[in-house]
């Protein structure tokens, strides 16, 4: 029977089949996920209660990885139990922490790439500068950061700042050079001067790139903000793992790392959908 | 009207000059379809770009209503590029308006005027998409329309079917005939295919290969109204055909490979 001969029911129904096909195909995915999720989980939990095991491979040893049950024990202590509320000022300062790196980083890394793909010659001069700072390890310039900015929010904004902006800068500088002289030299034909072309061709286009850039900026800016606390702060939730390490209490750090690889989840896809949102004209970085 | 005065144009490469151009004269009166064709590299598209004033000539001098063009945009001159220049980060709507805002326009100008342009290229019902939403032969249009928004008394056609099927590309040439019928600009049109050439202009100049010269001069003289479907069919399309093919046709025979690459490739 060809397509023709479909009736309308016919279809509404074929229409419908694939709506749910690809239903059934995000359900089982999620399926999946939590199945590895909870073997990893049950590895871990009674890995490390087979005797031989915690005794002879240190991976196994829970003085090392700690439990699945004695962290969420903690955490249950940390939210609900007897030290209720202690961890949400920690886990605020790096959030804040987080989101003005964040959005200091994004705003000079976009203005330094409009700014370098507009004058070459600066970008010429600059250049070398640029890569030989974005290729230093940057754990090492921590311990100097946190010695010029205190121990307080400044110097985690400075490191977060440090990671993420030659992320955005090189992604803006490499779309805003992109552009295509056609493009330009239209939008002239048209009647804009330059002033209007860069607010409506060259701004727009760079700022795609930029966008583009948005949740791997958030990983980073996290990542810069717990390593500065690693280093010298007295809040957030990298202070949380550096005092419970140097108490050696296990369960407390990966109950930390566990509310920090939630918070990172979310804030990256939190921005993949704010970033769909904002490139909602462009199918290239919808189908990302 | 378009002057173009003994224009030549080279290219330096690393090892030596290339003249695209190598002598061409040419005009073009107020209102007329002119095609150009050309062998692979012979600078028609160079031209185009010299008459837009994107780029000086090297030798010569290009004038537009009686004013030399110096690396400025002549006045009312509308230009078609092979690529697509639709804004994509705009909604159709408001890629057709771009120009009316660049020269300051006023809103309900601008909205009354958008409208009754979304109608002319039936694209009625798509003023609200983005242009990923569209196909092909549709940004086409839209780029058509952006420019007309500005009434150019002149258009510069760089290719502009040239990625299309021929079924879409038909439907163009009817709809560029229709306008140009409509409006009565000076059309400008560069193409590497002669069909389309007879097809819509009133006169095709044939360009020599690199360093190129005006060899054929042909007056298309099929009266218009044509059909874009029909024309093809009749005799008098099968002889202007002929005529300027056994010109070109000569030109392309004689390329050799190197002459073919742009000068980009030759880099």
């Amino acid at each position: 029977m060809t397509a023709t001969h479909l009736s309308n029911d016919d279809w509404t129904t074929r229409i419908r089949d694939v709506a749910r096909s690809a239903r059934n195909e995000r359900i089982r995915v999620l399926v999946w996920q939590v199945s590895l999720l909870l073997i990893l989980l049950a590895i871990w939990e009674f890995g490390t209660r087979i005797p031989w095991l915690a005794k002879n491979v240190n991976v196994f040893d829970p003085f090392f990885v700690s439990q699945p049950s004695r962290v969420a024990a903690k955490l249950y202590e940390w939210i609900f139990g007897a030290k209720a509320g202690m961890l949400w000022p920690h886990l605020f300062s790096t959030l804040g922490s987080t989101f003005v790196g964040l959005i200091v980083a994004v705003a000079t890394g976009f203005a330094v790439g409009m700014l370098f793909s507009q004058h070459r010659r600066l970008a010429n001069v600059l250049s070398p500068f640029i890569v030989a700072l974005n290729s230093l390890p940057r754990i090492a310039f921590v311990p100097l950061i946190t010695m010029i900015f205190g121990l307080g929010m400044a110097s985690k904004v400075v490191t977060a700042w440090f990671i993420v902006f030659f992320l955005v800068f090189f992604n803006t500088f490499k779309g805003a050079l992109s552009i295509e002289r056609e493009l330009l030299d239209f939008c002239r034909t048209l009647g804009a001067n330059e002033r209007q072309i860069t607010w409506t061709v060259r701004i727009p286009n760079a700022l795609s790139w930029t966008f583009a850039a948005l949740p791997n900026a958030v990983s980073f800016s996290l990542i810069g903000v717990v390593l500065s606390e690693f280093v010298g702060s007295t809040t957030g939730m990298g202070y949380l793992i550096i005092v419970a390490l140097s108490t050696l209490n296990s369960a407390e750090m990966f109950a930390a790392l566990t509310v920090l690889s939630v918070v990172g989840v979310t804030l990256v896809m939190l921005f993949r959908m704010l970033e769909q949102r904002l490139l909602r004209w462009s199918p290239e970085f919808r189908e990302q | 009207m378009i002057e173009v005065d003994r224009v030549g144009q080279v290219y330096l490469t690393k090892t030596r000059e290339i003249w695209a151009i190598g002598d061409v004269s040419a005009t073009i009166d107020k209102g007329e379809f002119v095609s150009i064709v050309g062998p692979s590299g012979c600078g028609k598209s160079t031209l185009l770009n010299i008459i837009a004033g994107f780029i000086a000539p090297t030798t010569g001098e290009v004038r537009v209503h009686g004013v030399q063009v110096e690396r400025q945009i002549p006045a009312g001159l509308g230009y078609i590029f092979q690529k697509d220049t639709v804004l994509p980060w705009y909604r159709v709507r408001d890629n057709i308006a771009l120009g009316l805002r660049y020269r300051g326009a006023r809103a309900q100008d601008i909205n009354a005027k958008v409208e009754s342009l979304l109608a002319l290229g039936n694209l009625q019902g798509f003023g609200d998409v983005y242009p990923y939403q569209l196909s092909g032969g549709m940004r086409r249009r839209v780029a058509l329309l952006m420019t007309l928004a500005c009434d150019p008394s002149i258009l510069l056609l760089d290719e502009p079917f040239g990625a299309l099927d021929t079924h879409t590309k038909t439907l163009l040439h009817r709809e560029l005939i229709d306008i140009w019928r409509k409006m009565g600009q000076t059309i400008v049109l560069v193409t590497h295919n002669l069909d389309e050439a007879v097809t819509l202009s009133d006169r095709v100049l044939v360009l020599s290969s690199a360093p190129s010269r005006v060899i054929l001069d042909h007056r298309v003289d099929i009266p218009h109204p044509r059909d874009v479907f029909t024309v093809r069919e009749t005799e008098a399309f099968a002889h202007h055909f002929q005529t300027i093919w056994r010109v070109l046709g000569e030109q392309f025979k004689q390329g050799k490979v190197e002459e073919l690459l742009t000068p980009e490739q030759v880099e």
